[in-house]
């Protein structure tokens, strides 16, 4: 006869193995085969392997903890508390051979298949699982506000400076979604981290960021400031029992927006306001240089914060080579090296679908439309969630597109509007080469460098 | 280590399972193992709520996994024939407290304690206990358990 056993308990340091003990020495003294299976801090010992399963005339099952069932389909089981182990362990093994035949169903896995999935889910703790929520919150915004200022574009890339026509306030409504983008982010993150009360100094630090022009970069700062602080109040401040009433109403939102925001101003936003006026410092500075390597320059600051200060001062550096009339060279640098970073990612979806999370690839869609439609943020969601692969991947594939849109010296004599304004673009073939080679190498890169997603 | 002759009392008064556990959180205190002598004994009642830990012949292992744990530790008392809920309703006399931080570095200590836990599962290794009558004693009878 042979007889195996499981031993679980809550905190697997002690009972678990004592059980395990009790069970083999009166199973020996029975003179039966036994092997125990304990399930303790130390993690799985003993496991028990199919063949023993296949060859075993009875199982034991002594746990206060979910053991993994689905493998005694069709043997004798009982299944009884640790603590029955340690009283009546000479019982049990008795019990086990004339216990009826565990059949299993179809709840069981179903609830067992759920409990693996939260199990994973919690692993998955942390930064990465903060950043995953405020971005899954943040997409809707982007894909409407991108799709929404494109669609203005199809009226003339500057049609929206006239008030009151259709494309004025496209372009109006697109703006109010990027303008949520970022306090979204932060916001949700700052939820992800403190639960409901770090949504509002989240939202207000994330709105903080945008008019500092701090970018997606300020707003991951402000989101994952707002929820530690929050976190800690809730964790330190202990109020008397009469007024913790106050605590989510008035200390936790007074508290935490005011010492998230005035970080922002001080901390984050100074540095912002020096690196603004350094990096137009800088590109000034580079005005003589070989073209081909500021091509390269601007094309690593457009993708580096997206929207954020860098990108802000070569944006503003490209306009500014604009002479009426004239096409730019460094104009067009700029703009096709802002349609790379979405436009490389829209690809990676599409070829590596293993490495992005479902609304990811959603947003992929998207990003086609906004890559080409010179909208650099169609590729926030992707670099919020796991910056430090996709940034230097989209930095790496702008700064090609940048480089080679210098060396086939194309120009450009309008500020914005991607595909939309092809015809202000001198050396369309070479522009479009450029803009393809970055895309390319962008998405290869995060192929090499992203890794397949977990979840689900 | 997790034991050390300062983790040991032979002698301990105590008569409820209570008195008992307090004392002998405050004994790992004073050795820096736990950081929190109230949160500790939190855990471990906590823990002997859900049923009692002491596992028949006299014998109990009250325990806690709790961040108020700096470091690993197992401390030892003999006590009087206190109560414990035993399962075989006897009084226990010999106790072993356990404490394991939250998260804890390593199995090591783990695996030491698995050791323990199915040793005093065995006659002779209880009596040892029983019959030894200074600390030295005591550490070489552990030592010898888990080795």
């Amino acid at each position: 006869m042979k007889l195996l056993a499981v031993t679980a308990c809550t905190t697997g340091i002690a009972h678990t193995y004592m059980a395990a003990e009790a069970i083999e020495e009166v199973a020996k003294k029975k003179g039966y085969e036994v092997k125990v299976e304990t399930r303790g801090s130390i993690g799985v010992e003993n496991e028990l392997t199919p063949e023993d399963i296949q060859s075993a005339d009875a199982i034991l099952i002594a746990s206060d903890m979910a053991v993994p069932m689905e493998r005694f389909m069709g043997k004798k089981l009982l299944y009884v508390p640790i603590s029955d182990a340690i009283k009546d362990a000479e019982g049990l093994v008795e019990q086990a051979f004339k216990a009826p035949v565990y059949k299993g169903d179809k709840k069981d896995l179903v609830d067992e298949v759920a409990e693996i999935k939260e199990k994973k889910a919690s692993e998955r703790r942390g930064v990465y699982k903060h950043l995953l929520n405020g971005v899954s919150f943040m997409i809707p915004f982007v894909v409407a506000g991108g799709i929404t200022i494109a669609l203005s574009f199809i009226f003339g890339y500057n049609a929206f400076q006239n008030e009151g026509t259709l494309a004025y306030y496209l372009k109006a409504i697109g703006d109010a979604a990027f303008g949520l983008m970022v306090p979204i982010l932060a916001g949700y993150i700052a939820y992800s981290i403190a639960d409901r009360p770090g949504l509002a100094p989240g939202m207000v630090g994330g709105l903080i960021a945008v008019n500092l022009n701090a970018g997606f970069l300020g707003g991951l700062a402000a989101g994952f400031l707002a929820g530690y602080i929050v976190y800690a109040i809730k964790k330190y401040i202990k109020l008397p029992k009469t007024l913790q009433g106050i605590m989510p109403v008035l200390i936790i939102p007074v508290l935490s927006s005011l010492s998230v925001g005035l970080i922002m101003y001080y901390v984050i936003g100074i540095p912002v306001a020096a690196l603004n006026t350094a990096m137009n410092n800088f590109l000034t500075g580079l005005s003589g240089a070989n073209a081909v390597v500021l091509g390269l320059i601007i094309g690593l600051m457009m993708a580096v914060d997206m929207g954020g200060p860098i990108n802000k001062a070569a944006y503003a550096f490209g306009t500014g080579t604009l002479a009426a009339g004239t096409g730019s060279a460094v104009m067009a640098a700029v703009m096709a090296a802002g349609m790379t970073p979405p436009l490389g990612l829209a690809l990676a979806t599409a070829l590596f679908k293993n490495k992005f999370t479902a609304a990811e690839s959603e947003a992929g869609k998207a990003a086609w439309i906004l890559g080409a439609s010179f909208i650099t943020e169609g590729a926030i969601p992707f670099a919020a969630a796991d910056p430090l692969r996709v940034i230097p991947s989209i930095m790496v594939g702008s700064a090609v597109t940048g480089a080679l849109s210098m060396l086939f010296n194309c120009t450009l004599s309008v500020p914005h509007g991607g595909i939309f304004v092809l015809f202000a673009v001198g050396n369309i073939p070479g522009y479009l080469v450029s803009i393809i080679a970055g895309t390319i190498v962008t998405t290869l890169l995060i192929g090499m460098l992203k890794k397949p997603v977990v979840e689900k | 280590m997790l034991i050390n002759e300062n983790l040991i009392d032979m002698n301990l008064e105590a008569d409820t399972k209570e008195e008992a556990i307090k004392k002998l959180a405050q004994m790992a205190y004073k050795e820096g193992r736990v950081n929190d002598i109230d949160r500790y004994v939190e855990a471990v009642l906590k823990r002997e709520a859900e049923y009692s830990t002491s596992v028949g012949f006299g014998v109990a292992i009250p325990h806690g996994k709790t961040d108020a744990v700096n470091e690993p530790f197992l401390g030892f008392a003999k006590v009087k024939g206190i109560d414990w809920s035993a399962p075989d309703e006897k009084p226990v006399d010999l106790v072993f407290i356990i404490g394991v931080p939250e998260a804890q570095a390593g199995n090591e200590h783990l695996k030491i304690l698995a050791k323990l836990s199915r040793r005093l599962m065995k006659d002779d290794f209880r009596q040892l206990l029983r019959q030894a009558s200074s600390k030295k004693d005591i550490l070489a009878a552990v030592q010898e358990a888990v080795a």
